[in-house]
């Protein structure tokens, strides 16, 4: 029973990796390009549902919101004074531009909430469901489901609306966009915008149920790295699956050899993909 | 045009050695002669970094693995064997070129992110995996010979000596990137991270090219790290591994000028002191300020320039003192 | 021969890009493949330069198979190429850039750097020879590109749209390096859309459209040829060119 336990919680947080990890897919389908701060977008979602909840009371509803307002507006003025510059540009400027954005978010983030581990007030939202033997955390439960929603409406946002499909051409040929009316910097950024909203309030779901300090931006950053690499380049079904995989491996690296080696394991995994199948679930080779 | 500067280069370098010859015994209290040999290790692992980095264009944000590795494989040597640190120092070059084949095989026949992702990852494993190795001092760390037992030992209680190694290793270093980046191995590099599309379709061997870049890196920086902890003494699995560790060298490298021989260096020199200078003004939130400080210099640096302040200097210094495209 | 293409096929999952396209190039030869754009003509000259891998077919160089081989492994049996939109190495100077390509034969630097020298001379960019390459316009990086290929000692240079954009000046240099380059003893494959190139440069044409080879011949046959006519210019045309008969 403690197994079954074990697995339905790290599913529930790989509910929430799939949604932060399908918002960097995004922008690296979209512009082939790597963002090394994107753990830090969840932190700094974490932070916001925690500042929204104290100064703004109300529940998950409200400070979600908040996360997801404040990230995307983050996501997309990062995107107009930063990335739009260094995209077309050499590797070096490309990847310097995003980790040491990272190094900025996070130690301001130190100097502003110090080292101190916090978590969210209590709320409505707290205790245990008893599932058939099974005991879930509520918050867990709710934080996971909407996870698992949010991903799934993003997929549909891409493939089934307008604004979507605008998206997409612009990822496929921005040129041809272009002539068809496309302005791929508003996408570009919308893109940006929906990448860090998704990290935000991953972040703000998350908070729910982990305590959390400025320093888990980077785990959840390499996280994001080896779901979407596992998922496969561009591809927001593939960071669902690799995102429920990786919550279900994580969990149990820690249920069978102890919590350090829940982040040891997937980060192995990261370099055995590598070898064997870089493209991951659903990328082409 | 260029012929004309080649000897103006060389004497540049002329003063520069005879400037740092000198600064210890110019400047000989304990307190500049510790930032003289900071400076120095720190531009010793800068200008590692700076060959896969720099020349070959492959950014590692992870080269604190293999500085860790050099810092913790002389002292593991020590604490279980009883040797003088110095014995390990090949070791740990051995096997710093066995973790670069693991880290750049599968990688570099994929686009850059990769690479970058994977030194990323692949450094914080080690950190976190030696954090519960008894065998490597687990959380504690390990401490060199605190009683030196002779010269080999390399435990010398004023600068001076450590001060000269350092020199030494850096000229030694800076000597072999000076010609390497002329042979043809160094064009490659250059051709690498230029183009490689081009450079494959002229007959560059790509993928090896990358590798060997890595690995001829990744020796250097072990040496940087066991350096660091023959001289300190101690090193645990932070000082060793840390992030902070990889972004410390890959911000010297890129401030000065990546992939020029002389970046690295003046990284160095202005980033060294400016460092001590905020960690001892501002107290315990220096150090926190310090890295705020060093992600801002970075974001502008790849807005901006890239090319570092080298690049600054070429495009806007009057024509003659330009150093041509690179130097010869 | 020194080059033969049989068979060979390009598809992107549904699209054919090329289908069974042969091609046969003798040592000394100058080949043109012309088309409009979308013909598949310069898939097929990247599965030549060993860029792309075709779906079937088989391409033998000097009785070598390398259909499968890499970039690198066909630049170093002989094979050079440019590109359509140059790619130098925009950071290093003309003379490096060039040097790259003199270092696949001449391992030694000063070796490199001299035979480097020498081909610059020959393509007339030794003024510029320590400038970097990003400060040279369109036609210079194209002529960069050229002398930086020709540097690597090829035996066979497949140009793609190397002579595009230039002034009607600076087109007739191009035209007579590209013939003492021939002249030196290199074959050449060359994909062009400006006829003045393709009618006074080569032997031999042969005609992409929709990722078959539609015609092949002497140049002035095949800009004659119905078929190529349609090609070009739509249906209607090639009727009327068949109407008024090859004299035309």
């Amino acid at each position: 029973m403690l197994l079954l336990q074990v697995i339905v919680g790290g599913l529930l947080l790989g509910a929430i990796y799939a949604l932060f990890s399908s918002g960097l897919t995004l922008i690296w389908g979209m512009m082939n390009f790597i963002n090394f701060a994107h753990g830090e977008f969840v932190m700094l979602g974490m932070y916001a549902a925690l500042l929204a909840a104290i100064w703004l009371g109300g529940g998950p509803a409200v400070f979600g919101f908040a996360s997801l307002l404040a990230l995307f507006v983050l996501g997309v003025v990062i995107y107009f004074s930063l990335i739009r510059h260094v995209v077309r540009g050499p590797m070096l400027a490309q990847i310097l531009s995003t980790f040491g954005l990272a190094l900025l978010l996070r130690y301001t983030a130190f100097w502003l909430f110090s080292a101190n581990v916090v978590s969210m007030p209590e709320t409505v939202l707290s205790g245990n469901l008893n599932v058939g033997g099974i005991l879930v955390s509520v918050p867990q439960l709710i934080a996971g489901v909407i996870a698992a929603a949010l991903t799934v409406a993003m997929h549909l946002l891409l493939t089934r609306t307008t604004i979507g499909s605008k998206l997409l051409a612009v990822a496929e040929d921005r040129n041809a966009a272009m002539l068809m009316g496309i302005r791929p910097d508003r996408m570009q950024a919308l893109a940006w915008g929906l990448s860090a909203g998704s990290a935000g309030i991953a972040g703000a779901l998350m908070a729910m149920s982990y305590p959390w300090s400025p320093s888990v931006g980077e785990t959840f950053g390499l996280t994001a790295f080896v779901v979407v690499t596992f998922g496969g380049f561009g591809s927001v079904p593939g960071a669902m699956y690799a995102g429920l995989i990786i919550g279900l491996i994580q969990a149990l690296s820690a249920y069978y050899l102890g919590p350090i080696y829940k982040d040891v394991v997937v980060y192995a995994l990261f370099v055995a993909l590598l070898w064997l199948r870089p493209q991951g679930l659903m990328g082409k080779a | 045009m260029k012929e004309a500067t080649a000897p103006k280069i060389a004497w540049g370098w002329v003063a520069l050695a005879a400037i740092f010859l000198a600064y210890p015994l110019v400047f000989q209290s304990a307190f500049f002669r510790d930032i003289g040999v900071l400076l120095l290790l720190a531009a010793i692992s800068a200008s590692a970094w700076n060959i896969v980095g720099g020349y070959a264009g492959q950014v590692s944000v992870g080269h604190g693995m293999f500085f860790g590795v050099g810092a913790y494989v002389p002292l593991m040597a020590f604490t279980h064997l009883g040797w003088p640190p110095l014995l390990g120092v090949p070791i740990a070059i051995v096997v710093v070129l066995i973790l670069s084949v693991i880290v750049g095989m599968p990688t570099f026949r994929l686009q850059g992110h990769y690479f970058s992702m994977a030194t990323l990852a692949v450094a914080e494993l080690i950190r976190l995996l030696v954090g519960t190795w008894d065998f490597a001092g687990a959380a504690i760390g390990l401490s060199g010979p605190a009683i030196p037992r002779g010269w080999w030992d390399l435990t010398f209680t004023s600068e001076l000596p450590y001060y000269y190694i350092f020199l030494g290793v850096l000229a030694t270093l800076l000597l072999v990137t000076w010609q390497v980046q002329r042979s043809r191995f160094g064009y490659y590099m250059r051709a690498v991270k230029a183009g490689e599309r081009a450079a494959r379709s002229l007959g560059v061997p790509v993928r090896r090219t990358k590798l060997y870049a890595l690995m001829l890196s990744a020796a250097f920086t072990s040496v940087a790290g066991s350096l660091y902890s023959i001289k300190t003494g101690f090193v645990d699995p932070e000082s060793g591994f840390g992030i902070l560790v990889s972004v410390q060298m890959l911000i010297i490298a890129a401030l000065g000028g990546a992939g020029t021989l002389i970046g690295p260096l003046i990284g160095a020199i202005i980033l060294i002191p400016l460092q001590t200078a905020t960690n001892t003004w501002f107290g315990g939130g220096g150090s926190g300020l310090t890295y705020i400080l060093y992600g801002g210099i970075i974001v502008l640096l790849a807005r901006f320039e890239p090319g570092g302040l080298v690049e600054l200097w070429n495009t806007y210094a009057p024509r003659r003192w330009r150093s041509g495209s690179h130097a010869p | 021969m020194l080059l033969e293409a049989k068979n060979v096929a390009k598809h992107f999952g549904e699209f054919r890009a090329v289908a069974a396209a042969n091609l046969t190039v003798a040592e000394g030869d100058v080949i043109g493949l012309i088309g409009p754009n979308g013909a598949g003509k310069s898939t097929f000259f990247n599965c030549l330069a060993g860029d792309t891998e075709p779906t079937a077919g088989t391409i033998l160089f000097d009785g070598q198979d390398v259909t499968t081989a890499s970039t690198e492994a066909h630049a170093r049996l002989g094979i050079g190429r440019t590109f359509q939109v140059p790619a130098t190495f925009e950071d290093m100077s003309i003379l490096e850039n060039v040097m790259v390509g003199a270092f696949m034969r001449h391992p030694k630097r000063a070796d490199a750097q001299a035979h480097a020298e020498k081909i610059i001379e020959m393509t007339g960019l030794k003024d510029q020879a320590h400038l970097r390459a990003r400060s040279l316009g369109t036609p210079g990086r194209k002529r960069l590109e050229i002398a930086r290929v020709l540097a690597t000692g090829p035996r066979l240079m497949l140009l793609d749209e190397a002579l595009a954009g230039l002034t009607p000046g600076e087109l007739q240099q191009a035209i007579a390096l590209v013939r003492r380059i021939h002249e030196s003893g290199v074959t050449l494959v060359i994909v062009e859309h400006i006829m003045e190139v393709i009618m006074t440069l080569t032997a031999r044409v042969l005609v992409f459209n929709q990722g078959r080879v539609i015609a092949s011949g002497k140049p002035q046959d095949v800009v004659k040829d119905p078929v190529v006519i349609e090609a070009y210019l739509g249906h209607g045309h090639g009727k009327r060119a068949r109407k008024r008969g090859p004299a035309a």
